[in-house]
């Protein structure tokens, strides 16, 4: 048998030291299990050309066939070989180089494959540069190389030798550092670094002493960043590392804190900032990072864009003075935070407000922001100016009028404490015929006067088109009345007795005036209330109405008629000394003042206002509105003008119709024009309020009121001096059609000639067409939905679907129930423990239901023995009983079909078996049960952890539903019966639990308000709400102009806080790993939990539910 | 040696309490006629009402306006003051019902004695012997088997058995039941059933009206009028809120107790702060809210 090439092998081998033919002789035994005659034969000779290679080679050898035996078993023959060969060649080189490749190999053969160990090979030897240090650094390579294989991808791998390798050209030592480094924390990075690997590569050329730093800190301070964007952060640190920036460990560990205090969740956006500065100027991105934590602590991440800007544009001008402006060194930069940190954003105090406003008000008052408002295009147009429609209040977005936060607050609260006052006390409850408290009435006499001169304006107008027409016919036929061409224009009547206000302001021949006056007395007279009402408020209005004083301009320089006004808004801002009154209007200018004083009383209401309109005005509209010289006013005192006498009042009328009579020179002066608004009051506008109000009213109600059409509305809109329009006229047209369509939405009327669907005007979002739905089918139900835009519900806007699952093969749940058997009986004995807890008789009580008779006996005893007795003698039965009710939810999503991770990392290990080394690789794996079988996918774990959630839910008999969710659009919202909670558990539920397939989109919102609704209708004490899904909500329209995800956040967010109110506790449980960006929102109080390990769905479901509901 | 002062408690047995002093009660409606009413026809009464609105203090006022004249009082150990002719007593009995009261809580148990046990009347069976105004303090927090006890009580036979002793008792003439609930902790399982509430009259108590309610809490406290007409007001604001994150209003026990901080010298807004809004609520945002309409409201 000896034949062959063998012994003359073994000849040549007895001419090296004699420990190489020991090796041999040792190993032979045990590579003949693995190899037939022929290959013994090569894998021997291999050792020999090893072993004379060099002088020195035969130490080469020793280690070659040393390892043989067990490097055999992973290897096929070929593959064998070609490793043999690679140590040859290493050999050549140097022995000492191939002794640590043999050594390595016993523990990386098992890890790599096969076809990648010459390239392993070949990287060692990259290292070797014929030197002894490269020599030691190769060597040390090779040591640490199995711990880098086993856990890293081998591309990666390649990158890091070529990293060392690079480095050895600047420093052996350096380098030999990095490699042990590397080995330590290479191996517990995850996707961050490849990223890391590309920066350190990077950082060579510029800096290379940087990499040893950097991979010291890395661990550390990778930890900082959310693990989604450290990827963009190493990325963001090679990019500064190409352009030259020097510290770049600073950089890591200072940018890393700097990310680690920003709010949860803007990483990404302070990253984009960082991107944007990268561009511009690299060397600003570390003075910003470092900075970003102290600006951070004084102003919000919405306000740091206002901020980050300035720089940015500093920067592209200037870069040194940008840096500064980043460093915070510059004058600039601090007062910009200085500004930004004391303004008041809405969003912050709302909450605060809110609740305020409702308090004083006594209604469900909302607050929006003006921005609103104005987007709702329902006449307003001002941003900037608070203002109510009579159910909301708006106010501005931010607040910067002062330096300090607190002082912007006190700004908001006294704007806000206006506005309500509008609705606490009555400015829209105008009743045209409700008699004033305080004045006489006038109106319906003026009313009468209006209507008078109306009529007769109309009876010219009809007589002058008569004649015209006459004329035209020239009596060709002589009877004028058959004219068919006229029509009046006021046939209608005035629309605007539609509204009392309306009404009201309509009596006046200046409707302009009258509405500015009205505004001045209506807002003086709530200013009064509010002082009398909310002394505690005072100091900080008077602020507010001292500083709108001073910004008001001069009496004197105004026309006599808007001097008036101007005289009336001067007082009622609580200026009375010292008032600029032409002379010759000194009784008018009194006059005013009484009338004015009459309604800071608190029994004034608004009828008082109107009235004291009505005579304000009969007064200044009698007054040219012509320039007077600064000498012809004198300074007056009107504090304290005297009582209002109706009779005073009626001669200086009459006083100045005499007047006006006798100077009827022809021009009245400059025509009339609208004083500057008082900022802090808001827009006023008492005329659409009742408009709105009654709108809705309306189309509540069964429509007996007479129906205001949308040509009608605008006519009403165009007539009411509420509405300013600086447009050109066409414009105006078309603004006030866009208006009267969208406040008939608003109301809720049905707009004219609009087909269903197609949306009423170009305000709609894209959306909602179609409107509400309707449930027509059985088992279909309507649900609302949350905008949070709009900050209202959408009614009736989605079609829940009830269906029940198909029955499948109920083998699923008895295959899920062998496979976590021991899981599943863990699980049953912890819900067990709950159980008898709630049965128990309790002993030995000083009071209870009865006597124990054993306790009472010995009592008994005793006390006949003269001791004394335990008094303790009753027992007690805890009649708390589990009363608990719970529904899960499961997302049946698309998503879920997902297969879970692995499977695209490890395709070939589908295969892998075949391949002895991928199959260790793949056993390994299995072990550490990464891999459990190959196709799973989301939802199976979901169905798993259901079924062994039921066996355990069985054994202490809680009421349970399952049910799944899913559906595509608003009107299929799909809710899917597993086994429902009033239905007995039954091989039924077992064979649907087969049957849960990955289907649709998830609309949540309305899938947890049907299960609230489910959940409503059971008697327990405690009821839960379980929802699994595998990521955000989504679906197609659930959202706002098709592009918000927070939308379907936000909806889904008031199902969960509908449901609380309902006393049921929500629950989430996702297994989306990015959940944490969206959770906190959708669940904002409430419990949630992102499952880290998806595989742990199982076991985790179950001990969820029982910590949920044992605590009670 | 430092002098002690000597402690001012005094002890009476449960059914021998009578109210002695006239209780302040300002009456809001017809609530005094239709209570005296429902008495001398022995029918029970239920009272209704959120928490601090004056129900107990009511009873109190019914107890005292009743017994009157009332001449005794026995202070245990004390000695017996003999009634004069025509005066009747009416004793009150209070419970504050909770989740463990048991029917023998109520009805009475053995007690062991040296010679064996020996039977103790309950505070109900107490009632019912004396002829006390019983009052069952927010019933429905009671176990239902506790509110079925009371239903022979309530109706024309007016009799306690008591199982234990296997004895019936006839009320005493004078004795009538009251309870009092709050609706708003209504939840559909906490509720009185139907069975129970239809044996009673129900009187419906609310926070009074702002002038009524100044009067109290001046009354009450001894404030100036100016405090306390703030007060009603504040009371008023943050009523506004419930159902918009508050459980529960203000109550009118809470604005007394501000305001009689606010007489002992409080700054206002303190004293609001720490007897209404911090009782209140816990939510930092629904605190800062309150404080809000406070400063509004006091300078």
């Amino acid at each position: 048998m000896t034949s062959g090439p063998i012994p003359e092998i073994e000849a040549e081998l007895a001419k090296l030291p004699p420990a190489v033919l020991e090796a041999y002789n040792e190993a032979n035994g045990a590579v003949k299990e693995s190899f037939g005659e022929e290959e013994i034969g090569l894998w021997a000779k291999e050792g020999l050309t090893i072993g004379t290679q060099t002088v020195r080679s035969w130490e080469s050898a020793i280690e070659y066939y040393r390892v043989s035996p067990e490097v055999s078993k992973f290897l096929s023959f070929p593959s064998f070989m070609q490793w043999a060969r690679c140590g040859t060649y290493l050999a050549q080189d140097s022995p000492t180089l191939a002794v640590s490749f043999f050594k390595a190999s016993v523990s990386i053969v098992p890890n790599l494959r096969p076809q990648y160990i010459p390239r392993w090979a070949g990287l060692g030897r990259s290292l070797y540069k014929g030197t002894w240090k490269s020599s030691t650094l190769a060597a040390k390579f090779f040591e640490v190389s199995p711990d880098l294989v086993r856990n890293l991808p081998f591309w990666d791998v390649e990158v890091f030798a070529s990293l060392i390798e690079a480095l050895s050209y600047k420093s052996y030592d350096v380098a030999g550092e990095c490699l042990v480094l590397g080995r330590d924390v290479l191996p517990a990075m995850g996707r961050e670094r490849e990223p890391f690997l590309a920066m350190s590569r990077a950082l060579i050329d510029t800096s290379w002493r940087e990499v040893k730093t950097c991979l010291e800190l890395v661990p550390r301070a990778l930890q900082l960043v959310d693990e989604s964007q450290t990827g963009r952060f190493l990325k963001l640190g090679e990019r500064l590392a190409k352009v030259g920036l020097r510290n770049t460990s600073r950089f890591l560990s200072d940018g890393t804190q700097a990310l680690s205090k920003v709010p949860q969740g803007s990483q990404g956006y302070i990253l984009d900032l960082c991107d944007a500065l990268v561009v511009i100027t690299p060397d600003a991105v570390p003075p910003f990072l470092k900075s970003l934590d102290s600006v951070l602590n004084r102003i919000t991440v919405s306000q740091l864009d206002t901020w980050f800007q300035h720089g940015a544009h500093l920067l592209q001008e200037n870069p040194e003075s940008g840096i500064a402006f980043f460093k915070i060194e510059s004058n600039k930069s601090e007062s910009m935070l200085e500004t930004l940190s004391s303004s008041l954003e809405l969003d912050r105090v709302k909450g605060i407000l809110r609740l305020y406003c409702r308090a004083l008000a006594g209604t469900g008052l909302e607050i929006l922001d003006t921005q609103e408002l104005v987007r709702r295009n329902i006449g307003w147009v001002d941003e900037d100016t608070a203002s109510t429609d009579g159910t909301k209040i708006f106010l501005p977005p931010v607040v910067d009028h002062y330096p300090s936060k607190q002082d912007n607050f006190s700004w908001f609260k006294v704007v806000s404490t206006h506005q309500v006052a509008h609705l606490e006390f009555g400015s829209f409850e105008y009743e045209f015929e409700k008699p004033a408290a305080l004045f006489e009435d006038r109106r319906h006499e003026t009313e009468q006067k209006m209507l008078e001169l109306k009529e007769a304006e109309r009876v010219a107008a009809k007589e002058e088109y008569e004649m015209a027409a006459r004329l035209l016919t020239s009596g060709a036929e002589g009877d004028v009345d058959m004219s068919p061409g006229y029509e009046d224009p006021n046939a209608m009547g005035s629309l605007r007795t539609f509204t009392d206000i309306g009404r009201f302001l309509e009596i006046f021949e200046n409707g302009r005036l009258v509405f500015d006056i009205f505004t001045v007395l209506e807002d003086c007279r709530l200013d009064y209330r509010i002082k009398v009402e909310y002394p505690g408020i005072q100091k900080a209005s008077s602020r507010v109405q001292g500083e709108t004083l001073e910004k008001r301009p001069r009496i004197e320089d105004m026309p006599l008629q808007q001097g008036m006004v101007e005289l009336l808004i001067h007082m009622s801002l609580d200026k009375f000394q010292d008032l600029p009154v032409a002379i010759e209007y000194k009784e008018a200018g009194e006059m005013l003042s009484r009338i004015l004083h009459q309604l800071r009383t608190a029994e004034a209401d608004v009828e008082d206002t109107a009235e004291a309109t009505l005579r304000a005005y009969e007064i200044i509209s009698r007054v040219p509105n012509e320039k007077e010289e600064d000498d012809q006013f004198e300074e007056q005192d009107l504090e304290e003008p005297g009582d209002f006498s109706e009779e005073d009042y009626q001669s200086l009328v009459d006083q100045l119709q005499a007047g006006m009579d006798a100077s009827s020179d022809g021009g009245d002066g400059e025509s009339y024009e609208s004083p500057d608004p008082v900022d802090y009051r808001g827009d006023f506008k008492p005329e659409m309020v009742q408009l709105l109000t009654k709108l809705q009213a309306d189309s509540g109600g069964d429509g007996e009121a007479q129906a205001m059409t949308q040509e009608m509305l605008e006519q009403l809109l165009q007539e009411s001096p509420e509405l300013e329009l600086d447009a050109e006229q066409g414009e105006v047209d078309s603004n006030m059609s866009m208006f009267a369509q969208n406040i008939m939405k608003e109301a809720g009327a049905p707009p004219p000639n609009s087909q269903p669907g197609e949306g009423y005007g170009p305000l709609l979002h894209d959306d909602d067409g179609g409107g509400e739905l309707e449930a027509r089918e059985p088992e279909t139900f309507v649900y609302d939905e949350w905008d949070f835009r709009a900050n209202d519900y959408k009614p009736r806007w989605c079609i829940v679907k009830e269906k029940m699952v198909e029955e499948g093969d109920a083998t699923f749940y008895h295959e899920a129930l062998k496979t976590y058997k021991a899981l599943s009986n863990h699980i049953r004995r912890q819900f067990e423990l709950i159980m008898p807890e709630s049965m128990r008789k309790t002993y030995r009580l000083m009071d209870g239901e009865d006597i124990d008779l054993n306790a009472a006996l010995e009592a008994w005893c005793d006390l006949k023995m003269g001791v004394p007795p335990d008094e303790k003698i009753y027992w007690h039965r805890k009649r708390n009983r589990r009363e608990v009710a719970v529904v899960f939810l499961l997302d049946m999503s698309a998503s879920t079909a997902e297969a879970i991770d692995e499977g695209r990392q490890t395709v070939d290990d589908r295969d892998a078996p075949d391949d002895p080394v991928e199959y260790m690789v793949w056993l390994r794996r299995r072990r550490e049960g990464l891999v459990r079988r190959n196709y799973k996918r989301i939802i199976d774990l979901e169905k798993e952890g259901t079924t062994l959630l039921i066996d355990a839910l069985e054994s202490i008999g809680d009421t349970y539903g399952i049910y799944g969710f899913s559906g595509y659009g608003r009107e299929n919202v799909e809710f899917y019966v597993i086994k429902d909670i009033d239905e007995d558990f039954s091989d039924k539920v077992k064979r649907r639990i087969d049957k849960i397939t990955p289907l649709h989109a998830t609309r949540m919102g309305a899938a947890i308000r049907h299960a609230t609704t489910k959940l409503e209708k059971q008697d327990a004490k405690t009821k839960i709400m379980f929802l699994i899904s595998d990521g955000r909500p989504q679906d197609r329209g659930y959202s706002r102009e098709g592009v918000e995800k927070e939308y379907a956040v936000h909806d889904t967010h008031m199902a969960l806080v509908e449901a609380r109110r309902k006393d049921i506790i929500p629950f989430c449980l996702t297994v989306d790993k990015s959940g944490h960006d969206y959770l906190k929102s959708m669940c904002g109080d409430m419990g949630y939990e992102v499952l880290a390990d998806i595989w742990s769905l199982p076991e985790r479901l179950p001990m969820l539910y029982r910590q949920l509901t044992s605590v009670r | 040696m430092v002098e002690t002062a000597a402690p001012t408690f005094k002890e009476y047995a449960i059914e021998e309490f009578l109210v002695r002093d006239e209780p302040y009660y300002r009456p809001i409606g017809d609530e005094i006629e239709l209570f005296t009413a429902a008495y001398r026809q022995h029918i029970p009464v239920l009272l209704k009402g959120p928490t601090g609105c004056g129900k107990t203090r009511f009873v109190e006022y019914m107890a005292w306006q009743l017994g009157r004249p009332l001449a005794t009082v026995k202070e245990k150990g004390g000695k017996e003051e003999q009634l004069k002719a025509g005066e009747i007593r009416v004793p009150l009995i209070t419970i504050a019902c909770h989740e463990d009261l048991t029917a023998s809580d109520l009805v009475g148990r053995y007690l062991l004695d040296a010679n064996g046990t020996r039977w103790i009347d309950g505070p109900m069976t107490r009632a019912v012997k004396n002829g006390a105004i019983l009052y069952l303090d927010e019933v429905v927090e009671a176990r239902k088997d506790t509110t079925v006890l009371i239903h022979p009580l309530t109706d024309h036979r007016r009799i306690l058995p008591i199982e234990k002793t296997g004895s019936i008792i006839e009320a005493d003439d004078r004795f009538l039941l009251c309870v009092s609930y709050n609706p708003g902790y209504q939840s559909a399982l906490k509720d009185l059933k139907h069975s129970t509430r239809q044996r009673f009259i129900s009187i419906e108590f609310y926070y009074p009206p702002a002038d009524i309610e100044t009067e109290i809490v001046q009354r009450e406290s001894g404030c100036s009028k100016e405090h306390a007409d703030s007060l009603a007001k504040l009371g008023e604001k943050i009523r506004n809120l419930e159902e918009h994150g508050l459980q529960e209003g203000a109550s009118t026990r809470l604005l007394i107790y501000a305001a009689r901080l606010m007489s002992e010298g409080i700054e206002p807004r303190r004293a609001c702060q720490v007897a209404i809004v911090w009782t209140l609520t816990d939510d930092h945002e629904l605190q800062r809210s309150l404080e809000e309409v406070t400063s509004s409201i006091f300078e």
